[in-house]
């Protein structure tokens, strides 16, 4: 025992070693816990080089296109790359849903937790914040030389318009509509121009309340100039992106769409006219069949703006376009019959061909949206066919001398390409007993052309129409598309009156939760 | 250094032999259990240095003075005795097995301690007490081991982790898993990738497991610092041992089926009550049990059968060899386990290996190293609550009146021509949901992991000092996963992209190194003093990549990736890592064992925090007093063998927290095809540790010789500065709505009891039972900005429990029309009006009145419907045996808890498909009122008729329950047979786990909830096995 333990040499040696391991440990330590991570880029970083600037802007899109769906963790198309168009059709009575996927949207159950709806809020704030953090990003890369002013003053348009329609898609469902109040002083929504990524941003964030609806369109518009401004024309760009990226000609396009919620007809006559007027490289007109926009979405001259979605990157089986709607693929939602039989939708209609829909099981399902199996149908945002419809009813509403005819004509332009025989079918002045007719006229119209395509909810919101009753959630029988007569029942969704609390949605439970200045701003009776 | 010792001082002895006047005594020890010669007794004269050790067949020869009185007879877990010599000089000694084993040695953070030492709240189990346990992982067969500890298997799925909390819910947004220690390695927990759940403690083979000593408070866990929060698990495992070579064979074979199935309706019922929701609305009928399509064909098809096993098959073999010299210690073991889960076509193969072996190279150097080497190959399924593939989601739905198979289809299954649904058969429509044949998808579409997973380590402890010596060891956790996804292009999930292959690879890679210097001495023959100086570091990669392919050219190319056999092609992946750093002591002081005192610190670095948070300092500290050693004592001594009070409190930290979570962050967010980035996740450059106070004070008794042992607890842990994704307004656009911040407090506290008595104790029969109850208590002390944190069916508020069960007070159905009603926070009854979807209020005095609108339900009206977890829990279990039977019963038992019973809201949906028989009692017209509980029906219109996607009374159900856990009879071969077969030990056994239960509960089992909520899990399995255990 001793002997083990008396030699000195040894106890030395042995001391040594787990200090010498020691030793050599300690300089390697900060490395172990010195660590940055390898699949994000840090936001100090993210606006540093023009790629970057470029990248950021890029994912602004993504932002319009995905969205972010809490219940599965991945994207469903909110808000432009599909919900709007779902949502905005199942809210109306021309489509009819079958299945279980927008049922609270369409029978109008939903709640404060109704994911759709917090979805649909919370996707297209989360879309602004990105704009928001765009236009701060590239001014601070125009200001450290890290872009040019001209490159950036380009990104700076794409921000603005995004953020402007983003906000313009709120007021569809959270605000009443422009004309409830005489001077649109009733509640819109917080219109948000800061970038929110701190803690003091976000304490001033919310403390902000629910501007009026007519601060909302004051800045949209202003927005929307300041991105007519400095957007470029499409011929600026290439390819796809003439389309689905923002242009001089989305920004004004869109205006016709705000002045048109504002029932401001003479500057809807104003833009619509604008445009018209840009130069042919950059101007848009209607492709020479109605499917034009559909058979060839990316490469056509008739869509404005549209959002793109890829093989890879899409709003997935849950939430994309030719998914839901297609009669190839889950066919979740038809068109209704209440649309499909309406007398002013010629059965000879081109609209009605079997490139636009399609009969499944006796249920009629469009065919707008084609690809099944990939998902790589655009979301049409705003065509030119919708700007000229616009144009009419401006021309029909405005009343000055000479209108009545310039919107028959501009409604013909629309209507007579998709007539069999527009020789014979097309409307004359002799078609319509008075000017209400002619208007009614382009709203069916609008109706007709636009068909899930996510237009009818806007229409509804903004000509303070009771949401009409609907064919009941299920597949309704092949003898309810018989043409010939107007659909005139049975209804399984009965009618939410205009000033019924339902006409709105209510502001999310989540941010009620989180936000005490909303809270205390809800929409009446939720 | 013990054993230097030994034959130090037995050199001594033999010196001073001739001396004395002496008699030679001699004999032969055995054990009071088999009647066994023990080898290595130590045999010493009463307050002399003079002793011996028995031989290998347990003779012994003693040279004792004449004047010896008494001899000392002593041996690892057996009782010591005192032996009277009373001039025999032949003395054979039965040792009598000591029960309790106050001398026992128990594993505690980087070290061992003498039981009696220990000032913590530890709990041992024992690994033979789960090896035979079919279980897909041996942390399942934890469940009701110990006070405190709740391990909860919440689905019938193969790979699927149980739940694990040790003395409650350690936090709200981080993790919540105990940290688990293998051989002194900390191991990954959770799921490890792939495409079927994966458990990485499912990779550990159960029968290599020694013991695990659960660490529950302070004293325990401090040591542990930042990684301490949730508990800590220590597991040992097999080595060789009793200087003999050892073969053991173990095997079992089972056969498993689920605990409970629905009731759901047959075709005769469905198809009224299918029609019944269509008239009431007055539609057209839906279903129809014969027709036109298929005359005369009529079925009743069970479609949860064709989707449960109830003969799953299962089978384990274990094999392993070990052994020991004076100088080595070996150990390797060979498993295989097969398990067929009770969902189809869930499958566990595990083929498992794992060595040791230490060696003394010198006299102050021992070296070791260890392996393990597991695959584990899961088949699994889609299991998704909400999804059209889901097993249970799908099956509970399907239509009865429906065949599973149509040899008419080109794929013999029933299949809807054109669409991607299960065929409508005779009924008018298609089935509501949307749903494919269940079956087939099933059969169909694969999901599978395969793990690859190493432990191992590798260690040398020097011996520099009889007091001192230091231990280096490096440890090793790697698991390589490889995920593979197929769904079928025909049919099912697969259909709209036309098939999917999907391959994916994730590797995790973990290395410790720990330098542990440990320093045990007694001073004045009273002060006993130990201390323990550690250093540790830890790093982590976790890496994935996967490839993904649709548009499938042939349903052929199902195997894998095949390169060319898709249209469209996908690839991702990701990187992290982490780490951390740390220094660590801990000192021990007892004053004649009958004082103590430990205190401990521990200085932890982490990768996870900003710069100026990142590291952190854990104290603990902790006091036992062993009274029975008292003179005031000694008067009760007869009654109180022992007793010893022990306080403790700790610091510690929660690690969990993700890699970056203080960042603020862009990630890649691709707009189509175009390559961008988003922002992704708001930093916070003040984001701290999460704290856990831990507060533990109890006491140890044994009484009447041993014969009852009884041990509380009472403890408190505050949980601090808990790391929220505190919810941010979404109207500001942050991504995932929240910012992580320190601001949640959340306490658990509570009582535990545990007992064991030794009923009987004789040669042929003994008896004893033994129980553990705990009482636990959990408040959330605050949130952000004390804001409740609203779940579908659960809330997190201030002052209430985690999860509590939140919503709606359902009053039942308005007997004049058939309306669900709710009572809001007013008091005012209101009805949900089926036909307008409208709320509208309810007058007793006129029941038929549907005139006065009522507002909204709305949050305002919401209540808490009672906690989401169980107030009390726990098991009794009892132990006998007579002869060469032995039979073993445990029973489990937990309750106080409430449960949202989700699924039976889906039974229950309105849409074409199957329901539950719970709807027969629904209100048909006035007459015919119904249970009084079950509105009218109301096609497609559950969302309003069963407010889904709400908790209300409705559905909200007690959870108590007590359930006979497992049951064990077994036989062991007597010695005399086994000598003649030359073996060492046979036993034979059968077993039953979950046999039966009590509960109020309505639903399958009421522990299958996930945070309060009962939402198409998949049954619990029953398993009955048979098998040998075998040593050679």
């Amino acid at each position: 025992m001793k002997k083990i333990f008396s030699d000195q040499t040894l106890t030395k040696k042995l001391v040594l070693i787990p200090v010498f391991i020691l030793v050599l440990l300690i300089g390697s330590c900060k490395k172990i816990i010195d660590l940055s991570p390898y699949n994000n880029i840090s936001e100090t970083a993210a606006y540093s080089t023009p790629s970057l600037v470029d990248l950021s802007v890029v994912g602004m899109y993504n932002g319009a296109e995905r969205g972010y769906y809490p219940a599965n963790g991945t994207g469903r198309g909110y808000p432009f790359g599909a919900a709007f168009v779902e949502q905005g059709d199942c809210r109306g009575e021309d489509a009819v849903n079958l299945q279980a996927f927008y049922q609270f949207t369409y029978e109008g159950t939903y709640t404060t937790s109704t994911a759709n709806n917090e979805a649909y809020w919370s996707d297209t704030y989360r879309l602004i914040n990105r704009c928001n953090m765009v236009i701060d990003g590239v001014n601070s890369a125009i200001a450290n030389k890290v872009i040019t002013e001209t490159v950036g003053n380009q990104y700076l348009g794409e921000a603005y318009f995004m953020r402007a329609i983003s906000h313009l898609e709120l007021l569809f469902h959270f605000a009443r509509p422009y004309k409830e109040t005489s001077d649109a002083s009733h509640p819109g929504v917080p219109y948000r121009t800061k970038a929110y990524t701190t803690q003091v941003a976000i304490d001033d964030g919310t403390t902000q309340s629910r501007n009026t609806v007519a601060e909302c369109y004051a800045k949209i518009l202003d927005d929307l100039n300041f991105a007519e401004t400095n957007l470029p024309g499409k011929s600026l760009r290439a390819g796809n992106l003439k389309i689905v990226r923002a242009t001089k000609g989305a920004a004004i396009a869109y205006k016709t769409r705000v002045y048109q919620q504002m029932w401001d007809w003479n500057n809807v006559v104003i833009e619509a006219q604008k445009l018209a007027a840009l130069p042919a490289a950059d101007g848009y007109s209607l492709t020479a069949t109605p499917d034009g926009p559909f058979t060839s979405n990316y490469a056509n001259n008739e869509s404005i703006f549209s959002i793109e979605n890829s093989a890879s990157n899409n709003p997935t089986t849950n939430g994309s376009l030719p998914q839901m709607y297609n009669g190839h693929g889950r066919a979740l939602v038809c068109i209704s019959p209440i649309i499909w039989r309406n007398p002013s939708w010629l059965a000879d209609d081109k609209r009605r061909g079997a490139t636009m829909t399609y009969t499944f099981t006796g249920m009629v399902f469009s065919e707008k949206y084609k690809d099944v199996v990939n998902f790589t149908d655009a979301a049409p945002v705003i065509r030119y066919a919708e700007v000229l419809l616009n144009l009419a009813e401006a021309y029909a509403r405005r009343g000055n001398a000479g209108d009545a005819t310039l919107a028959l004509n501009t409604l013909n332009l629309v209507r007579n390409r998709a007539l069999a025989t527009p020789a014979t079918q097309a409307y004359t002045a002799a078609s319509f007993a008075d000017n209400t007719a002619l208007i009614n006229a382009i709203l069916v119209e609008r109706r007709i052309e636009f068909c899930m395509e996510g237009r009818r909810w806007p229409d509804i919101h903004r000509l303070m129409l009771d949401i009409p009753a609907k064919l009941s959630n299920s597949n309704p029988p092949a003898s309810a598309f018989t043409l010939g007569t107007p659909y005139n029942g049975p209804y399984g969704v009965v009618s939410v009156p205009y000033a019924n609390y339902k006409f709105l949605w209510p502001i999310p439970q989540i941010e009620i939760n989180a936000n005490p200045t909303l809270a205390a701003e809800q929409n009446p009776g939720w | 250094m013990k054993k230097i010792l030994t034959l130090f001082s037995l050199f001594l002895i033999t010196g001073t032999l001739v001396m004395a006047q002496t008699v030679q005594i001699m004999g032969t020890v055995t054990s009071s259990e088999d009647g066994l010669p023990l080898p290595g007794v130590t045999i010493f004269v009463k307050g002399t240095t003079l002793g011996t050790l028995t031989a290998a067949d347990g003779k012994y020869f003693l040279s004792v003075p004449v004047t010896a009185k008494t001899m000392v007879v002593s041996y690892i877990g057996f009782k010591t005795q005192d032996i009277s010599i009373e001039g025999r000089t032949k003395i054979d000694i039965v040792l009598a097995l000591d029960v309790f084993k106050v001398d026992e040695v128990v594993v505690v953070g980087y070290g061992v301690q003498k039981k009696r030492e220990v000032t913590g709240a530890i709990s041992t189990v024992k690994g033979d007490a789960l090896a035979n346990l079919a279980t897909p992982s041996f942390d399942a067969a934890l469940a009701g081991r110990s006070a405190g500890v709740q391990v909860t298997t919440q689905s019938g799925v193969l790979g699927v982790a149980p739940r694990f909390r040790i003395r409650g819910v350690g936090s709200i947004s981080s993790g919540t898993y105990p940290l688990v220690v293998v051989d002194g390695v900390p191991i990954f927990t959770g799921d490890q990738g792939g495409q079927a759940n994966t458990n990485a403690l499912g990779d550990i083979n159960p029968a290599d497991i020694e013991s695990m000593e659960i660490l529950k408070d302070g004293s325990g866990t401090a040591i542990y610092g930042s990684r301490a929060a949730n508990g800590v698990v220590l597991i040992t495992t097999k080595r060789g041992s009793g200087g003999k070579f050892h073969v053991n064979y173990n095997n079992y074979f089972g056969i498993a089926s689920p605990v409970r199935l629905f009731d759901l309706l047959h075709s005769a019922d469905f198809v009224t009550i299918s029609n019944e929701k269509r008239s009431n609305r007055g539609q057209a009928n839906w279903a129809s049990n014969d027709g036109a399509a298929y005359p005369g064909r009529v079925f009743d098809t069970d479609w949860q059968r064709a989707v449960l096993k109830t003969n799953a098959k299962q089978q384990d073999h274990n094999l392993s060899f070990s052994g020991s010299t004076d100088k080595s210690t070996y150990y390797f073991s060979l498993g295989y386990t097969q398990q067929e889960g009770v969902t189809i076509p869930n499958e566990m193969k595990r083929y498992s290996f794992r060595g040791n072996a230490d060696q003394k190279i010198k006299k102050w150097l021992t070296v070791g190293a260890s392996i393990s080497v597991t695959k584990n190959e899961l088949f699994g399924l889609n299991t998704g609550t909400n999804s059209l593939s889901g097993n249970i989601f799908s099956a509970i739905r399907q239509l009865p009146n429906t065949p599973i198979y149509n040899s008419a289809d080109p794929t013999g299954y029933n299949l809807e021509p054109g669409a991607n649904l299960v065929g409508k058969w005779n009924n008018a429509t298609t089935i509501g949901d949307n749903l494919p044949n269940i079956v087939y998808t099933l059969k169909n579409n694969v999901q599978t992991s395969k793990v690859f997973h190493t432990i191992s380590d590798i260690y040398a402890q020097f011996f520099i000092l009889p007091s001192l010596n230091f231990k280096t060891q490096m440890g090793v956790d790697n698991s390589s996963t490889e995920g593979f996804l197929y769904w079928n292009p025909i049919h099912g999930d697969g259909k709209s992209s036309l098939g999917l292959v999907y391959n994916d690879y994730r590797n995790q890679l973990r290395w410790n190194l720990q330098n542990i210097l440990s320093y045990n001495k007694t001073f004045a023959s009273s002060h006993n003093v130990g201390l323990v100086l550690v250093n540790e570091f830890q790093s982590q990669r976790v890496n994935s990549f996967y490839g993904q392919g649709t548009n499938l050219s042939n349903e052929f190319f199902n195997q894998n990736l095949i390169s060319g056999t898709y249209g469209i092609q996908t690839s991702g992946g990701s990187l992290a890592e982490n780490g951390f750093t740390s220094y660590a002591g801990r000192l021990n002081y007892n004053f004649k064992g009958k004082y103590f005192l430990q205190g401990s610190v521990r200085y932890d670095g982490i990768s996870s925090l900003p710069l100026k948070n990142r590291y952190g300092t854990f104290p603990g500290i902790s006091v036992g007093w062993t009274v029975s050693k008292e003179s005031f004592m000694e008067a009760l001594s007869q009654v109180i063998s022992d007793l010893k009070l022990r306080a403790s409190y700790a610091k510690v930290g929660n690690v969990d927290i993700g890699n970056y979570p203080y960042l603020g962050l862009y990630g890649s967010a691709k707009y189509a095809d175009y390559n961008g980035i988003g922002y992704s996740q708001a930093g916070n450059d003040q984001l701290k540790w999460e704290i856990s106070t831990k507060y533990d004070a109890g006491f140890d008794i044994l009484l009447f010789d041993g014969k009852y042992k009884f041990t509380f607890d009472y403890f408190m842990n505050n949980q601090d500065g808990l790391i929220l994704a505190a919810p941010t307004p979404p109207s500001l656009g942050i991504p995932l709505n929240s910012i992580n911040k320190n601001i949640g407090s959340m306490k658990n506290w509570g009582y535990e009891l545990s007992a064991e008595a030794y009923i009987i104790r004789g040669n042929d029969f003994n008896w004893s039972v033994d129980g553990n109850i705990t009482f636990a208590g959990n408040k959330v002390d605050a949130l952000y900005n004390n804001l409740d944190m609203i779940y579908n069916y659960t809330i997190i508020r201030v002052g209430q429990s985690y999860r509590a069960i939140y919503g709606y007070d359902y009053v039942g159905v308005n007997s004049a029309n058939g309306n669900p009603m709710y009572r809001k926070a007013d008091g005012q009854i209101v009805q949900a009006n089926i036909p307008t979807s409208t709320y509208v209020n309810y007058d007793p005095n006129n029941q038929t009145n549907v005139s006065v609108p009522a507002g909204q339900l709305g949050n305002a009206d919401k209540k808490i419907l009672g906690s989401s977890l169980p107030t009390y829990f726990g098991a009794i279990s009892t132990k006998a045996s007579y002869k060469g039977f032995d039979l073993n019963v445990m029973f489990r038992f937990s309750g106080g808890n409430m449960i949202m019973n989700r699924t039976r809201m889906d039974l229950l949906n309105q849409n074409f498909t199957n329901n539950s028989t719970e709807i027969l009692g629904r209100w048909k017209d006035e007459n015919n009122p119904g249970d009084g509980w079950t509105p009218k029906l109301w096609a497609a219109g559950g969302n309003f008729v069963n407010l889904s996607d709400q908790a209300s009374t409705r559905w909200v159900e007690k959870g108590n329950f007590i359930k006979l856990s497992t049951f064990t009879i077994g036989y062991s071969l007597p010695k005399e047979i086994l000598r003649k077969l030359n073996i060492e030990s046979l036993r034979i056994f059968a077993q039953g786990q979950d046999m039966f239960m009590i509960t109020p509960y309505k639903g399958i089992d009421p522990e299958m909830e996930i945070d309060g909520t009962d939402y198409n899990g998949t049954p619990l399995q029953r398993v009955i096995t048979f098998g040998i255990n075998l040593g050679l």
